[in-house]
């Protein structure tokens, strides 16, 4: 896939979908059960989006975008549209923007940290994406 | 530390029945959730060492949660008996703060997100308490926005003052600890063992024979193991004496005070020595030292004061002549790893100091403690044990026997 396309919009989401199944063997995910839910708000169009990922025993089980509340998660990441489409262009590192507090993680910092390597190995994928922000 | 495993047997403790009877009293004095930031109501409460800053938050019902720095908060977690998705652990990320972190569960725990918060503040001469600083009660404030923050130390303060079997069972396994480690000393020092020694080598001596014997490490902020030799074992007043790199030497007293920890138990005892020739004026001090600790040992029991014990003390001294030697205090306070200040509550004419007018009761533990100085002749000794109020006496936990041997 060469052609770019619109950040957060359905393609995109399928496209997500089809690199993280096939990028992402249950090994490489740890075998892991868990949920994360990006929040992004500020979207260029004023709204606040939703970007739900759920492993189950690293399988990669469900992927949604929506508007509004996001379904439940073990982790829950908000901020502003700009600072995760930077971390998709790869302009600015996961980390970094949680420990600037540009990005908030609500959930179990013991469990996060297990799951941080975890964390970059998905959003490399997603970076690879073609996209329009 | 203490495993969750070990919590059986003589030194088992109900630690959901505590935070029970934390949440009636909550009930009683209308407070919703309990902020504990104090080393000794975390030791009490989640039967785990937090040596980084750490809170327990007690809703008014359930379990209870533990935050505590990231770097730790796994380790909690695998030592405490609350479940491992109870424990929190915080960084300066986002979110994960322990201000936003901390105040985000409160909140959850509440109805609309308000309500009264017990926290704990105060003070203390024991720098590791952990009491609430001025700048967490400000973010906290902040933070609870439309909550009431009131001071709640004292439920804590008074639920854990008299002590349940297991805590004392601790107690009594690390002051065995203890005694191990003073036969080991006592074998390095004697016949000459103690030339060319140093009071850090016997600090660590005592270290590595209690620790063979289980101790989790010499616990005591004042240095862990107190060893004093010559003219520090008098220094006026002092009852702190870590130890230094000071040689033993010929005719000069020597105070080994060491600590062991035991699942949170605490052994404390000091012994002290004359390393020979020890003259007549120098066994003068040490009768009469010895003769003040029987006795005292004889007068604790449930129904006195600490300055009821004091007076009858210091009439004993100086009708002996040798008031002007003793420190008139006979007691600090013990419990569970962080419990180490003033006796009682904070009820006494000074607040934050042991209330004089205290009344002992059954099954309360403290530290007979007492302290003989003499700077002018270079010479002084401690003693502390760890004693359990009986129903008629006291029970002195570390079995070393009382004396002061002249080591030749």
């Amino acid at each position: 896939m060469a052609q770019a396309v619109k950040y957060l919009s359905p393609q995109w989401r399928d496209e997500a979908e089809k690199r993280l199944k096939s990028e992402l063997s249950p090994e490489k995910m740890n075998n892991i059960t868990s949920s994360m839910s990006n929040i992004y708000q500020n979207c260029p169009d004023g709204k606040t989006r939703y970007l739900f990922f759920k492993f189950e025993d690293g399988n990669f089980a469900e992927l949604s975008i929506g508007e509004g509340e996001p379904p439940a998660a073990e982790f829950r990441i908000s901020g502003d549209y700009q600072v995760f489409a930077q971390i998709s262009r790869a302009e600015l590192g996961s980390q970094k923007a949680l420990m600037t507090g540009k990005l908030k993680l609500k959930g179990n910092m013991i469990k996060a940290l297990k799951l941080a390597s975890i964390a970059d190995r998905l959003n490399k994928v997603l970076s690879k994406i073609p996209a329009e922000y | 530390m203490t495993s969750r495993m070990e919590n059986k047997g003589p030194y088992f403790i109900d630690f959901p029945a505590r935070i029970k009877s934390i949440q009636a009293e909550m009930a009683k004095q209308k407070i919703d959730v309990y902020l504990g930031s104090r080393l000794r109501t975390l030791s009490w409460t989640l039967d785990a060492f937090c040596p980084w800053r750490s809170f327990v938050v007690i809703p008014a019902e359930g379990m209870p949660a533990a935050f505590s720095f990231v770097i730790d908060a796994a380790r909690i977690a695998d030592e405490t008996w609350i479940d491992e998705d109870r424990v929190y652990g915080f960084v300066p990320m986002g979110g994960q703060d322990q201000i936003e972190l901390i105040g985000d569960f409160i909140k959850d725990q509440l109805k609309g997100g308000r309500g009264r918060v017990g926290i704990e503040s105060g003070m203390s001469n024991y720098l590791p308490e952990g009491w609430l600083t001025h700048y967490e009660y400000q973010r906290y404030s902040e933070a609870l926005e439309g909550c009431e923050l009131v001071n709640a130390h004292s439920i804590v303060d008074a639920l854990s003052i008299v002590k349940d079997q297991g805590t004392i069972n601790r107690f009594r396994e690390a002051s065995r600890i203890v005694d191990v480690g003073h036969r080991v000393v006592f074998d390095a020092i004697k016949d000459g063992g103690w030339k060319g020694m140093t009071e850090t080598e016997i600090a660590g001596l005592a270290a590595l024979a209690m620790r063979r014997e289980g101790s989790e490490w010499e616990w005591s902020f004042t240095g862990g193991n107190e060893i004093a030799a010559g003219y520090r074992t008098g220094l006026a007043g002092g009852a702190c004496t870590p130890a230094t790199r000071k040689k033993l030497a010929a005719g000069e007293p020597l105070m080994v005070d060491i600590h062991a920890m035991f699942m949170l138990g605490l052994g404390d005892h000091s012994h002290n020595y004359l390393i020979g020739p020890a003259t007549d004026r120098q066994f003068w001090h040490a009768k009469n030292f010895t003769d003040i600790v029987a006795l005292t040992l004889k007068t604790y029991r449930p129904g006195i004061t600490p300055s009821k014990l004091a007076d009858q003390m210091m009439a004993f001294a100086e009708e002996r002549g040798f008031s002007d030697y003793m420190v008139p205090g006979f007691e600090h306070g013990i419990g569970m790893m962080g419990d180490e200040w003033r006796i009682g509550l904070n009820d006494g004419p000074f607040p934050y100091w042991t209330n004089p007018d205290h009344v002992y009761r059954e099954n309360e533990v403290l530290i007979c403690a007492m302290q003989y100085a003499c700077p002018e002749e270079n010479i002084g000794f401690r003693y502390e044990n760890p004693i359990v109020i009986t129903k008629d006496g006291c029970e002195e936990m570390s079995k070393y026997p009382l004396g002061i041997e002249e080591i030749r």
